[in-house]
């Protein structure tokens, strides 16, 4: 073998090796979703969970990062229900002008005063798992705003995959005590105990429905 | 257990009879037993003894090659130091001698001065005008005592004339010494000159005469190298663990300093060099930071290269005084470059950090302050002064890197020595362990077939 192949042999193989140890950056992203109700009770809310998405999980999102706002209505699992979409540039200078324009977005969505009369809760969840799993971020995270009391117009049918919410985070945000639960609290208990092992059950990470609003950025943090 | 019982009923007999036949067949198996043991231990024990001293003559061979290898290295240490200092002498004769001529005319022309001066200052008495004589012979023409009107005129004209030459001969000796003072007084300067002159001889004598000392000093430390004694090489070991560990201190401390930098230049650079993409975990801006930095540390080493400070590459120290100028400015520009760059990150570094600040306070719904953030100058003059200091601090590294890589040869060497040493001990040990359980081992054996041993004697006796 000559010098001249080994020297283009050696440049070969540093090239490949280069070539294999360049990686996506998706795998190092935080993809996350945020599930508005502004159905029946819980769309009085709408002011108070766009204050916590703005101040809780808008400033923790890196460059790099997306997060989807949807709504949750009588049907949910529609595109239409998709209130505003961010996917932060890699510079960072316009990474905090898309925060600013996306609070914009939050803000007009929380002066909108409509409200629906059925609660479609999976069918957001099913939307938003799609969005997730078509980020490819490393990280996922569903959030979850409201009473978790799903009441789906009749002939709309709901049925979660095996692997519906694999590699996702749930945590379901701010989660009002209705009147009946108020008169007993077992009623909400086993309603969030129910949607526990539903989630778990199709294939989720984890799944929280304590998070004080003040942890959000911690938690973010915690799962990066 | 039971199984191996002959009478299962009797399990004490059983037993007896058991250990009974072993020792008769141990007995009777007990040379060609001993004779097994005995290779046994040789193949092991024997093996291993001879593992450790095959390590043992490594160990010597490796102490001896690194014995080598520090005298060698610093031999050339000392060749180049005093080839260096030779070179430090052409210099000071160049930079003190050359002016000499000049200083030595000066000195020439000022003595000239002053001889002439010195001359010129001769005291000269004016002589009294001749009038004693002639008053003497007139005094001695008769008729001068007996009151001659003439003569006692002439006398008297005389003697007035003489006064008055006198006087004037003092007057002009006053004025002839009043010069002379004042020529004097004039070579002061001119003595003082020459003093300076002189002074500034010894100075430069002095100069040269300390650089060829110096010369001497190496000189005799070459020397002691080159006889390589035992206290010499101790010496040389001890200097090379000493300069390693200084080298590992001051790299460790540089390699903070770099960090330091990474990060302040790492969130500007996201800002430059966008990308989506990363290798080995690390984003494409982190690596061009990381780049930079390195850039930094490379360029310092050509610059210390260039300046002869350090003797990394043998072809940067063979190239002519100019290439090697044009080298050191070359570096010193890149350094300068590098500098100014990091010094604009910072400044960006912060802004990025303010306009962060204000969007996260914007998000939450305060009031934003960067109005007091852009007043605050003194993180961004402080941010930016880092910026443009750490680059040079970074190229001094040049010098410890080298001091590592000369010292590390020879202190790791004594470390692999050491552990080698460490496993021969072991394998010693463990040699002479196995020779002692092997001949306990047999102790055992004899001991163990003792009966039918001594009925054996007994029989051999009386047959």
């Amino acid at each position: 073998m000559t010098k001249r192949k080994i020297i283009y042999s050696l440049f070969l193989i540093s090239g490949v090796l280069l070539i294999s140890a360049c990686s996506d950056n998706k795998e190092y992203e935080t993809a996350i979703c945020a599930l508005a109700d502004i159905s029946g009770t819980y769309a009085k809310e709408k002011k108070s969970m766009v204050k916590i998405i703005k101040a809780g999980i808008v400033p923790k999102l890196v460059p790099g990062d997306s997060l989807i706002l949807m709504s949750i209505d009588s049907n949910s699992f529609n595109e239409e229900n998709i209130k505003g979409k961010l996917k932060l540039d890699y510079r960072p200078s316009q990474a905090n002008q898309q925060k600013l324009k996306f609070a914009q977005t939050l803000n007009d969505f929380a002066d909108n005063e409509s409200s629906a009369k059925y609660t479609d809760i999976s069918g957001a969840m099913m939307l938003c798992s799609s969005h997730l799993k078509s980020t490819n971020a490393g990280t996922q995270i569903m959030f979850i705003f409201s009473d978790m009391k799903e009441e789906l117009k009749p002939g709309i049918k709901r049925s979660f995959n095996n692997d519906e919410f694999e590699n996702m985070d749930i945590v379901a945000m701010n989660v009002i005590k209705l009147n009946e639960d108020s008169a007993n609290p077992q009623v909400f208990r086993s309603r969030i105990k129910k949607w526990k092992k539903r989630i778990l059950k199709h294939s989720a990470k984890s799944w929280n429905s304590s998070l004080d609003p003040t942890e959000i950025s911690d938690y973010i943090d915690e799962k990066r | 257990m039971s199984s191996f019982y002959i009478w299962p009923d009797m399990p004490f007999l059983s037993i007896a009879v058991l250990v009974a036949a072993s020792m008769i067949f141990l007995y009777l198996a007990r040379t060609p037993l001993h004779l097994a043991l005995d290779s046994l231990d040789e193949g092991i024990a024997g093996g291993l003894k001879k593992i450790a001293d095959w390590i043992k003559s490594v160990v010597l061979k490796m102490q001896e090659k690194n014995r080598k290898v520090l005298l060698e290295s610093n031999i050339a240490e000392s060749e180049q130091k005093i080839a260096q200092e030779f070179k430090r002498v052409e210099a000071s004769y160049t930079k003190h001698l050359a002016d000499y001529p000049a200083l030595h005319l000066k000195l020439d022309e000022n003595i000239t001065s002053v001889d002439a001066d010195f001359k010129e200052c001769g005291q000269v008495v004016p002589e009294a005008p001749g009038w004693n004589d002639a008053v003497e012979s007139i005094a001695s023409i008769k008729g001068s005592a007996s009151g001659d009107r003439v003569i006692e005129k002439m006398l008297k004209e005389l003697h007035k004339s003489a006064i008055d030459g006198e006087k004037s001969a003092i007057a002009e000796m006053q004025k002839i010494s009043s010069k002379r003072h004042k020529i004097l007084s004039s070579m002061a300067p001119v003595w003082k000159k020459i003093q300076k002159a002189m002074n500034e001889v010894d100075t430069k004598v002095s100069l040269v005469l300390e650089t060829s000392g110096k010369i001497e000093k190496y000189m005799q430390e070459y020397e002691k190298v080159r006889k390589g004694g035992e206290d010499t090489i101790d010496m040389l070991s001890s200097k090379a663990t000493k300069l390693f560990i200084f080298s590992i201190i001051v790299i460790t401390v540089a390699g903070f300093g770099a960090f330091v930098n990474f990060q302040l230049i790492a969130l500007p650079m996201s800002e430059l060099v966008p990308a989506g993409t990363r290798v080995l975990g690390m984003h494409v801006s982190d690596i061009s930071a990381l780049v930079i930095v390195t850039l930094e540390v490379v360029l310092g080493i050509f610059l210390m290269e260039a300046l002869g400070v350090t003797n990394i590459f043998p072809q940067i120290a063979g190239l002519t005084l100019g290439k090697r100028r044009m080298l050191l400015y070359a570096a010193v520009l890149g350094i300068f470059f590098l500098a100014s760059v990091e010094a604009a990150l910072a400044i960006l570094r912060e802004h990025i950090t303010a306009t962060n600040a204000a969007t996260t306070q914007a998000l939450a719904g305060s009031v934003s302050t960067t109005a007091g953030i852009e007043g605050s100058k003194i993180t961004v003059i402080g941010q930016a002064t880092l910026g443009f200091t750490l680059p040079w601090i970074l190229a001094m590294v040049a010098v410890p890197l080298e001091m590592l890589i000369e010292s590390s040869q020879h202190v790791l060497s004594k470390l692999i020595i050491l552990v080698i040493k460490l496993a021969g001990y072991l394998v010693g040990i463990i040699s002479h362990l196995l020779n002692t359980l092997m001949k306990t081992i047999i102790h055992i054996y004899d001991a163990y077939i003792i009966i039918p041993t001594q009925i054996g004697n007994l029989i051999k006796s009386k047959s």
